[in-house]
């Protein structure tokens, strides 16, 4: 059976609304078939509509149900992890999906899971960097994005519930990217010059905080033009808060529009004067360049293995196959801004 | 030899009938699949019509690089010293043989450009236009 047909079964929905009965404290739970949503090749996102009567959440209620595709990327963080960095992430007041419960006992849907609010907006990269009708002030969203970046920025490392988290800084990410190469079977000298320019030029001493590690265009919720919650946080760590200011600015993260460095929907200056003041932080520009280095060669570590994934015959597919051709692109942005006088 | 239409050839046409005949019968949550499957085709009819030349660039510039014979090398045979040389490359650059700022590194750049401008070219000749 396709495991997408064993999600809905019928079955599988009785025990859904058995937990959600005993959790939401209701007298009765009714959940309608889930609908896949979509996004996400590693974990799986299936839209939720439940009719509770009794307790504290009686009325409509709209979820998100999140769970591990049926192979699992081992780097990312488990559900009932990403759950509890969503909880941390509501006491600091970061636009993101509220947390509802997390299920660790595979009986109920064959793997774990964790259900959480589900925001309305649009996320697809493609649509709010390419329809302008959707991020109508520019400026505004800049300053969105900036002001809750410096929010998940002020999670100090040592979070007391926060204890699995690893700590990755410049020169870690650079010796976990070529231990994988290491891997290969094939060298990628362009990838190294960017991994050799970045242990040369890394920071003498850096901040730590909890970062996001995929705070992106595509991972972000819009609503009428308004930031409404950040997605995606399996890849949550602690390390350099400048390194999801890279990532976000980042050229492989703009969906072409190169007009707006902020990927690809919105201006520089808009979003450093912001998050600068929120986060008392200063960028300057050598740092920008400096991440924005690392996250085109984290793209690249990552398109390489999609493509392994594809090439291994674990997971034949077209789009994996395709993503190795991304990589000529990232090692040409590499070699642009390594190579431009500093 | 034949005068049958070779890889490069039958790809391109293939890719053109899929796009001018077949996509506007496929429904609309197909489209991305077939958008995949002529970007395939297109990579696929490039990497045909370039053949070796590519390859046998880059080993020319690697023996200049390295100041070693340079050599004529065709089929697996190049693909292997290619291979070879991408190794010993990468093993210099991590160790630090490339830092300074003199002639050397600048053949590496510029090494290091014309191979990921040959790979474009086959990936995503756009990239290339600016």
């Amino acid at each position: 059976m396709h495991p997408f047909d064993e999600i809905k079964s019928d079955r599988l929905l009785e025990r859904l609304e058995s937990f959600v009965l005993e959790a939401a404290g209701a007298a009765r739970a009714r959940i309608s078939p889930l609908q896949r949503m979509s996004g996400g090749a590693v974990q799986q996102n299936w839209a939720v509509d439940a009719e509770l009567t009794g307790g504290p959440l009686a009325g409509n209620q709209r979820w998100v149900l999140r769970m591990d595709a049926p192979a699992s990327v081992a780097e990312s963080l488990t559900r009932n992890e990403e759950f509890r960095v969503l909880k941390a992430m509501q006491e600091a007041d970061v636009l993101a999906p509220r947390p509802l419960w997390s299920c660790e006992d595979g009986r109920v849907m064959g793997r774990p899971f964790f259900i959480m609010q589900r925001l309305p907006g649009i996320a697809a990269g493609h649509k709010l960097a390419r329809d302008a009708s959707l991020v109508p002030d520019r400026s505004r969203l800049a300053r969105e994005l900036a002001l809750n970046l410096a929010r998940i920025h002020s999670v100090e490392p040592q979070h007391p519930a926060l204890g699995f988290l690893k700590t990755a800084l410049a020169r870690d990410n650079v010796a976990h990217y070529r231990s994988y190469l290491d891997t290969l079977d094939e060298s990628h000298p362009v990838l190294e010059w960017g991994l050799r320019w970045c242990e040369t030029h890394a920071p003498e001493r850096e901040d730590v905080t909890f970062i996001h590690r995929d705070y992106r265009t595509g991972n972000y919720l819009v609503d009428n033009g308004k930031l409404i919650g950040t997605l995606d946080w399996e890849f949550a760590g602690y390390g350099n808060p400048l390194e999801d200011v890279g990532w976000l600015f980042a050229k492989c993260w703009r969906f072409g529009q190169h007009r707006y460095p902020v990927g690809g929907v919105a201006d520089a200056e808009d979003f450093l004067r912001e998050y600068e003041a929120a986060s008392g932080r200063h960028v300057d520009a050598a740092a920008l360049v400096y991440w924005q280095v690392m996250a085109h060669l984290r793209w690249a570590v990552i398109a390489l293995q999609q493509r392994e994934r594809h090439r291994s015959g674990i997971e034949p597919s077209l789009e994996l196959a395709l993503t190795g051709h991304l990589i000529s692109d990232l090692e040409l942005e590499i070699l642009e801004l390594t190579t431009k006088k500093s | 030899m034949n005068n049958l239409p070779g890889a490069p050839d039958l790809l391109r046409i293939a890719r053109d009938t899929l796009l001018s005949e077949l996509r506007s019968r496929v429904p609309e949550d197909a489209r991305y699949a077939l958008a995949m499957v002529a970007n395939a085709m297109a990579i696929a009819a490039r990497e045909a019509e370039a053949g070796d030349a590519p390859t046998v660039a880059a080993l020319a510039r690697l023996d200049a690089l390295y100041g070693r014979p340079r050599r004529d090398l065709a089929g697996a045979a190049l693909h292997q010293a290619i291979a070879e040389y991408d190794r010993e490359l990468t093993g210099d650059i991590r160790a630090g043989h490339f830092d300074e700022s003199d002639a050397r590194h600048d053949a590496l750049m510029s090494h290091l450009h014309a191979s990921v401008a040959a790979r474009l070219s086959i990936s995503n000749p756009k990239s290339l236009e600016t």
